[in-house]
């Protein structure tokens, strides 16, 4: 791997919250001495990311994504630990480093509220100081890619969730920023508008060789986009890895589950010391463990053993990989 | 600068509404005016400064002021708007100063009237009073009154970075914005501690009052006068300190 674009050691935020009293006397006394508690947003992470790469980064609601986020984009100092994008400390050399990335939060628009959408574009072609030649460029691919100009003259609150999340992803990379974070961009989206986006961010990765970070809850969004993917859970480092080997290491189950046209014979039922379940009207299941066995052998056998009329391969859901994360942690 | 313009010129759209808040704004000067007039139609002097003089220093603070209302706005809203809507989020994503942002992203050009006015005010006192200006004193005088909008708008923007810290909203604001009214009248006839503060805790006196001394030619606190950049330069180099202390402390909101 080249040097890497994005580079985090050990990275900490704490979050001191104070919490109000009820009472005036309480409230004189908390000015005095105020009870505070802290949570560790994020704890001790470390990764780094390489050019070009689109990185997943996932975790429960409150595992601390926003804030590592926010922390890599320079809008907080983290409480401990470093970090360096595109050769420069966020939240030190902030104003020269914003230039050189695109941000997206999901939940809340980066663009005037209250203004015709072109304006904004306008605006932001002033503040990154694009030519009017490569500004035009740029709205031409968003208009062809994201289908902008149909509403380019509205106002950003009046546009769907959808049509404002395309403006919002074309602004962040009106400037060709090498580096790009996304906080949840398919956040409450239909599934044409997911689609939508995710092609984008494939063909811009494509083209430019951007690099990805993006968080998000649809794990579809990281199965289409991401071969590699980060774990996080209460602010822990959890995984970093291919999103195959996650899946090896936390479920490492194939099923095979096939249709017969003859019942079988009872004693047929069992492989290797594993059980074939019946799961439905001629239709029976094998479970196995990758690190085990190969599937293929499985197969093999199977098709030696019954008379089979049809066979397909499941792997895991992502889903449910993640929920067991979330559960019982990684071992 | 001409992304503001930009957005100027976005926000401008509704001209009717702005020649009648620029109306508006005229009434509540003009009423300041009246309240000279009245107060000089029954004593001559007030503490050695006659009404045209009094003209001359309420019209020269209403310069630097105009410009300081043009620009102020978003600061008396920024605990609200930015800090707890979590909008600096934004502010800072984007490659331009937070405080530069923040200042040019709500104007009220109907302020510009006052400085307007005040111009106004100040010539026609200098005519009254027979007072000439050499082309240096122009030049003095538009320096300085930039100083002064420069001073206003330090104390403020200080006073605002505060919000970083103090997260309710605590009255801070009028008492200080009571004071630089105080400024705007001839520090002399103050008590000891009100002219101190003005001269030496939060600095407003440098905005109106020493210039406007030096310029209607009284002969008294010369030093101050040419100190007026000096003390500019110190208000900003404060507050910009504080601001930046204070977005380092910026915690954002959880979602
Ligand atoms: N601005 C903030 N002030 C105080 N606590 C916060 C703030 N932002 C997030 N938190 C807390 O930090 C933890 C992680 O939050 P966040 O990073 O938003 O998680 P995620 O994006 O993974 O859902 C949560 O417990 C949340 O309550
Ligand atoms: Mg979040």
């Amino acid at each position: 791997m080249t040097e890497p674009i994005v580079r985090v050691e050990r990275l900490t935020k704490v979050f001191r919250s104070y919490r109000r009293e009820e009472g005036l006397r309480a409230a004189l006394k908390s000015l005095v001495r105020r009870k505070s508690s802290e949570v560790a947003a994020v704890a001790d992470v470390t990764f780094t990311i390489g050019r070009g790469e689109m990185v997943g980064y996932i975790g429960a609601n409150g595992a601390g994504k926003s804030t590592t986020i926010k922390m890599l984009t320079g809008i907080l100092t983290p409480t401990s630990g470093d970090v360096v994008g595109n050769g420069f400390v966020p939240w030190r050399d902030r104003t020269r480093y914003v230039a050189t990335i695109g941000v997206v939060f999901g939940q809340r628009t980066q663009l005037w509220w209250d203004i015709a959408v072109v304006e904004s574009f306008r605006l932001l072609k002033e503040i990154y100081g694009l030519s009017e030649a490569e500004y035009r460029e740029r709205m031409a691919l968003f208009d062809k890619v994201l289908g902008l100009g149909a509403y380019l003259h509205q106002p950003v609150r009046k546009l769907s969730l959808g049509e404002r999340m395309r403006c919002d992803l074309a602004a962040s990379l009106l400037h060709r920023p090498p580096l790009l974070f996304l906080d949840e961009p398919t956040i409450g989206l239909d599934i044409v508008a997911k689609a939508n986006v995710r092609e984008f961010l494939e063909e811009i990765n494509r083209q430019e060789g951007t690099t990805v970070l993006l968080t998000t809850h649809d794990l579809a969004d990281i199965e289409t986009l991401c071969r590699r993917v980060i774990v996080i859970d209460h602010g822990k480092l959890l995984f970093d890895g291919a999103l195959d080997e996650l899946r090896d290491r936390i479920l490492p189950i194939t099923s095979i589950v096939f249709d017969v046209k003859r019942a079988p014979d009872a004693r047929d039922l069992e492989w290797n010391g594993r059980p074939i379940r019946e799961v439905g009207l001629h239709r029976y299941r094998l479970d196995l463990d990758r690190r085990e066995a190969a599937p293929a052998t499985a197969v093999k056998e199977i098709v030696n053993r019954f008379d089979v009329s049809d066979l397909k391969i499941e792997e895991p859901e992502i889903e449910a990989v993640v929920k067991r994360i979330y559960q019982e942690g990684i071992s | 600068m001409l992304y503001f313009s930009q957005y100027a010129k976005a926000r401008l759209e509704y001209r009717l509404d702005f020649f009648s808040s620029v109306f508006a704004s005229f009434l509540g000067t003009a009423a300041a005016f009246g309240f000279l007039l009245i107060v000089f139609s029954r004593v001559p002097a007030v503490h050695g400064w006659t009404f045209e003089e009094m003209v001359f220093l309420y019209g020269f603070s209403l310069i630097p002021l105009g410009i300081f209302n043009v620009l102020s706005w978003n600061l008396y809203l920024f605990s609200d708007r930015y800090l707890i809507e979590g909008r600096f989020d934004r502010v800072l994503v984007r490659p331009v100063n937070s405080i530069f942002q923040v200042l040019f992203e709500a104007f009220r050009l109907e302020s510009l009237q006052e400085s307007v006015t005040g111009i106004a005010a100040v010539v026609w006192a200098s005519r009254k009073m027979g007072l000439s200006f050499s082309a240096p004193d122009v030049v003095l005088f538009v320096l300085w009154t930039f100083c002064g909008a420069a001073i206003y708008l330090a104390i403020f923007i200080g006073l605002t970075a505060t919000s970083f810290w103090i997260e309710d909203r605590i009255g801070i604001v009028p008492p200080v914005f009571n004071l630089m009214q105080f400024g705007r009248y001839p520090l002399t006839i103050y008590d000891g501690w009100i002219r101190f503060t003005l001269s030496f805790v939060i600095p407003f006196a440098f905005a109106s009052f020493y210039p406007v001394v030096h310029f209607l030619k009284r002969g008294e606190f010369a030093r101050e006068f040419w100190a007026v950049p000096l003390i500019a330069a110190a208000c900003l180099a404060i507050a910009w300190t504080i601001w930046d202390r204070g977005v380092r402390r910026y915690h954002s909101t959880g979602s």
